[in-house]
């Protein structure tokens, strides 16, 4: 009887539609969006040309090195920095308002800046400009020092002036030294967090197989509990059978992420095997809880199952990764007890750390949460006469 | 009067999934708004850095971390590895700075003590090794020529004298920011919580024996249908009214402002154009079972690539054009438009209206399809 | 023939109603008993009970002559039940529906495959063997429904409204396998709100209203409880006030009543009844249509019991 429910409960999960859409294709559909928004937003981090205006007219004799070197600053060989556009103040301040420019540099006496709002870009110039300045100023306070010196050798005022300026320009303080580990891509967690959903959605084909025998539940359940079938020879051969295919989704998903979407999971494959096994029994215990805790339709209880996983994912990290570092930080409480976390954090220690703790600590979590849906099942399950069906 | 009440019993069935998707706005909005600073000068883009000081007494350090503030957030934090490596990976840090122990004398005496620095690699942890290397710098020329306090007097002499610069937008660009950011990610709650629930209530209703019964039933087709499209657009209407309140609790009075008005009439639009995406759905789907993996397709794609949770500037372009073929993105798109709206005459309204419009074709283009689709399935139902 | 069900006192409350108020009625080998009650009298509620899904507060329910409780496996092979909702997989084929309940029972693979084979021949759904459920019509799924409940051939069947909702071609062919299946030696408890079938397929039937017994007997014995023996409706144009007083002053006429175009007379037991009315009319030169004469039905002795229609 165990492998004749087995092998049909196999069968039915497998030609159910909607189902097989959630464990196998929602999840590589969400991996492509992923990629998709996410393919640019850390090579978006680095500088690209900025567009500005200097107001032409002030450009002076004693003013001119400034334009000289905004113009020399280069990103790569052939990108500069600036993109410069010599003009009047008012066409100048039509073209900010337009979003055109980022910033009007005004060179005359004072140096000012004009810009629209605050922002990168608006920083880089600032802080270019405050540099050069700054510079300038450090010459000249030195040469005033030097002077102070009653052995000046006014003769060659110009070298020492020169050579102050080199000093100045090539001063750089050489002894940092960079200890922060080289893996820090964190869109990363965008990732995990699919993998945390694939694993709890897994539980909807447990939900369906575990309601399918329940008297109290579904019509399918009655027929069941009426033949002399052990009630748990039934659940158990149903939860394997549903246990197997959402690992088999599961096994996809990572063949999919890891080939097509290239995505890093850490040199050790083995704990990330075990993590995912874990993870999708848990997602499964989660699955069966729902379906014999509560009383309603299937589909209003896979909709709460989805419903409730989406909420998880959320808070650690799929809508926004610093999510889940903020709810960390301020409410651990909401991440400690919430699986798609556990899952998540798991994958991210994985890959970011080199001890295992956090790890251990997530693979315990985990089977806690386990154990307690179980707990929350068995009596629902055990149960063989209902008040009312 | 009978849909109606039939109506509400499917409704309050699906009461679950309409308090998630909302939670999820809620939680989003309250973690979104953390301070309360209200920015309307310039402030340069300020990068996270965390310092761990173990020269408590040294001038130049004291000196340097002056500085750095000045320029910075400074974060406190625990000197824990575990815990620096956690913020740097998800960016509450930039950068970490470990100044050792007896720097300012040995700085001074014209040593060079090993600075150990953590950095996140990116745009802001560039910035931040910008201002450290900026003091380092100058010190070690000066440190040549001065000593002590005048040493120290000099380099913030020198540091202090910026540029001026000036700001054109007067707007409250952070609270403005966080209300974007709501509406922004308003698109979601609603493409999943509301879209689903209409679905929901449609294929309850289209039930093929209860379709049988109401085409028959005394009250005839076309009455049946309004009486339903106008439950389904209070239902509509009381989501939206609610998200509207939330936003005015959640982020405060801004929200009562011109701006607040045109995010709240961009949204209402929106939420009139999921109403027909839900009918669509709910008419081009059989499945009832289908119809949670549609709604969650459509709602997470379209937000991601309209950029509800990822920032229209950080996606690639090529998503972009892929995105103006859904309606969110022209939702999006005027929030965006609203955020740094600072005239309203015609010329600075104009992309909304056209935004709007197109939003508004969007919808008469869904009721079209859902039309035609309905009518055909009627027939069928005939047959 | 001893008794294979035999229930005693049987009471089941729920949220202060009572739908099951004191139960007993027993059934003998080779029987089929009907249970026949309006929506809602508590035929349901008494089968559940009797199967161990619901519990009850008081009353003993033996089957075979043991008691019956969740794990009472060895009965439970012996019994196959018809449930009132269709409960099938929509994912597997008419085949492999049957295959999979019967597998419950029986997990010899080469009886298993006659018995599916068997059940389908009887429910006639050969043709249909490899379609889905989806793709059959309301009978042919009632059909399957019954398939998949009696495949492992049991000795006591329960069949909960198994026509609800079915055209009279699949209804037909559901009683006639009803018949089969009793012929062949399986005792049979059918619930229904159709008075017809009870009586075309019963050989006991017990009147349910509110979980208690109004009646129980033959058919013919029911009726018998009926106060009425005939009824004749006649279709006439018109129909004066005295017309009717003169009708009942007939000595077996119980109640004469003229409603739009239509006279109808309930007549008390006698003979010749329809002579004397006719002639009766002819007297009084009144032109009829069409008469009809209608002797008491189940329903009758449900109205005559309870004052309310069977179908309310």
């Amino acid at each position: 009887m165990f492998l004749h429910n087995f092998k049909y409960t196999f069968k039915t999960l497998f030609k159910n539609k909607s189902l097989i859409f959630w464990t196998f294709a929602f999840p590589i559909i969400l991996g492509t969006l992923f990629h998709m928004a996410f393919s640019d937003i850390e090579s978006s981090e680095k500088l690209h040309t900025i567009k500005i205006a200097i107001i032409g007219d002030s450009i002076t004799e004693e003013k001119k090195h400034y334009d000289t070197f905004l113009s020399s600053i280069t990103i790569t060989e052939e990108e500069k920095l600036f993109e410069i556009n010599y003009t009047d103040e008012k066409v100048a301040k039509k073209l900010l308002d337009d979003g055109d420019i980022k910033a009007i540099v005004d060179l005359s006496d004072k140096t000012k800046i004009t810009v629209k709002t605050s922002g990168i870009e608006e920083t880089i110039i600032s802080q270019i400009l405050n540099d050069f300045q700054k510079k300038e100023f450090m010459i000249t306070t030195l040469l005033e020092n030097k002077v102070k010196d009653e052995n000046f050798d006014y003769a060659n005022i110009d070298s020492i002036y020169q050579q102050l300026a080199l000093e100045v320009s090539n001063s750089n303080y050489l002894n940092i030294e960079d200890t922060s580990q080289k893996s820090m891509s964190y869109t990363v967690i965008e990732f995990y967090t699919l993998i945390a959903m694939a694993c709890l959605y897994g539980g909807t084909l447990g939900l369906t197989a575990i309601n399918k025998g329940l008297a109290n539940m579904s019509s399918l359940g009655k027929r069941t509990s009426v033949s002399p079938t052990r009630k748990i020879k039934i659940v158990i051969s149903s939860a394997l059978a549903s246990f197997i295919i959402s690992l088999i989704g599961l096994a996809l998903l990572f063949l999919y992420t890891i080939f097509v979407l290239k995505v890093d999971y850490g040199t050790d494959i083995t704990s990330v095997i075990i993590l995912a096994c874990i993870g999708s029994f848990a997602g499964l215990t989660f699955g069966i809880a729902i379906a014999s805790v509560l009383k309603t339709s299937e589909i209003t209880k896979t909709g709460i199952m989805i419903s409730v996983t989406m909420l998880g994912c959320f808070l650690s990290g799929m809508m926004g990764i610093t999510m889940k570092y903020i709810v960390d930080k301020n409410i651990p409480i909401l991440n400690m007890i919430n699986p798609a976390n556990m899952i998540t954090d798991g994958f991210y220690s994985l890959y970011y750390y080199e001890t295992r703790e956090r790890f251990y600590y997530n693979i315990i979590s985990l089977l806690i949460f386990s154990l307690i849906m179980i707990l929350l099942s068995v009596n629902s399950l055990r149960r063989q006469r209902y008040d009312s069906i | 009067m009978i849909v109606f009440n039939a109506f509400k019993k499917i409704l309050w069935s699906n009461k679950v999934m309409i308090i998630i998707y909302t939670l999820i706005l809620v939680l989003f909005a309250g973690f979104n708004s953390t301070d309360d600073k209200s920015q309307m000068n310039f402030s340069a883009t300020k990068p996270d850095i965390l310092i761990i000081n173990h020269d408590k007494d040294g001038d130049i350090s004291k000196s340097l971390i002056e500085y750095i503030g000045n320029n910075s957030n400074l974060v406190d934090l625990e000197n824990d590895d575990k815990k620096i490596a956690d913020a740097l990976f998800f960016r509450e840090i930039n950068y970490a700075i470990f100044i050792p122990s007896s720097f300012s004398e040995d700085f001074e005496n014209g040593k060079n003590p090993k600075i150990e620095i953590k950095s996140s690699k990116d745009y802001n942890s560039s910035l931040a090794e910008l201002i450290l290397k900026n003091y380092l710098s100058t010190a070690s020329i000066y440190r040549k020529e001065f000593k002590g306090q005048e040493l120290v007097d000099i380099i913030e002499k020198t540091l202090s004298n910026s540029i001026e610069i000036g700001m054109t937008n007067k707007l409250d660009t952070k609270k403005l920011s966080e209300l974007a950011d709501y509406y922004n990610f308003a698109n979601y709650s609603l493409l999943a919580g509301c879209v689903f629930v209409i679905c929901m209530i449609l294929t309850s209703f289209k039930n093929a024996n209860i379709e049988k019964r109401t085409i028959v039933s005394s009250i005839n087709y076309k009455k049946f249908n309004r009486q339903l499209l106008l439950s389904n657009a209070l239902f509509a209407f009381s989501l939206w009214l609610i998200y509207i309140i939330l936003s005015i609790i959640l982020i405060g009075k801004s929200m009562l402002t011109v701006h607040g008005l045109l995010f709240a009439i961009n949204s209402l639009i929106f939420s009139m154009c999921t109403l027909t995406i839900a009918f669509l759905i709910a008419n081009a789907i059989k499945n009832k079972e289908a119809i949670n993996g549609i709604v969650n397709v459509v709602a997470l794609g379209s937000s991601f690539l309209s950029g509800t949770f990822v920032p229209t500037e950080y996606l690639p372009d090529g998503v972009l054009k892929i995105a103006r073929i859904l309606p969110s993105y022209y939702y999006i798109d005027n929030n965006n438009l609203i955020k740094s709206l600072e005239k309203f005459d015609f010329k600075n309204l104009y992309p909304l209206i056209m935004n709007t419009v197109i939003i508004i074709a969007f919808a008469l283009i869904f009721m079209a399809i859902t039309n035609f689709l309905s009518k055909k399935n009627r027939k069928k139902a005939r047959l | 023939m001893g008794n294979i069900l035999e229930i005693i006192n049987l009471t089941k409350e729920y949220k202060g109603i009572k739908a099951v108020d004191g139960l007993s009625f027993e059934v003998k080998e080779g029987e089929i008993l009907g249970l026949l009650g309006p929506n809602g009298s508590g035929k349901s509620t008494t089968i559940n009970c009797i199967l161990s899904l619901l519990t009850y507060q008081k009353g003993i329910i033996k089957i075979f002559g043991e008691d019956m409780e969740p794990n009472s496996y060895d009965i439970k092979e012996k019994i196959g039940v018809v449930f009132q909702d269709v409960a099938v997989f929509d994912e597997l084929t008419v085949e492999e529906n049957i295959d999979y309940f019967c597998g419950l029972y029986i997990s010899n693979k080469d009886t298993r495959k006659r018995y599916v084979d068997e059940a389908i021949e009887l429910v006639n759904l050969k043709e249909f063997k490899k379609f889905h459920p989806k793709q059959l019509s309301g009978g042919l799924l009632r059909r399957l429904n019954i398939a998949c409940g009696i495949a492992h051939k049991p000795k006591l069947i329960f069949l909960d409204e198994p026509t609800v909702a079915v055209d009279p071609q699949s209804r037909n062919s559901i009683l006639d396998g009803i018949k089969r299946l009793n012929k062949d030696g399986a005792t049979i408890i059918y619930t229904t709100h159709y008075m017809e079938e009870v009586e075309i397929l019963c050989n006991r039937i017990i009147i349910l209203d509110k979980g208690k017994i109004l009646a129980s007997g033959t058919s013919a014995e029911l009726k018998a409880l009926a106060n009425i023996e005939e009824k004749v409706t006649v279709e006439v144009e018109s129909f004066s006030k005295n017309q009717l007083a003169e009708i009942r002053k007939f000595t077996t006429v119980e109640e004469a009543e003229y409603k739009d175009n239509n006279l109808t007379v309930i007549y008390k037991k006698g003979k010749n009844n329809l002579d004397k009315l006719l002639d009766f009319l002819k007297k009084e030169n009144v032109h009829y249509n069409s008469i009809f004469a209608e002797r008491p039905t189940l329903n009758d002795v449900f109205l005559e019991l309870t004052g309310k229609d069977l179908r309310d």
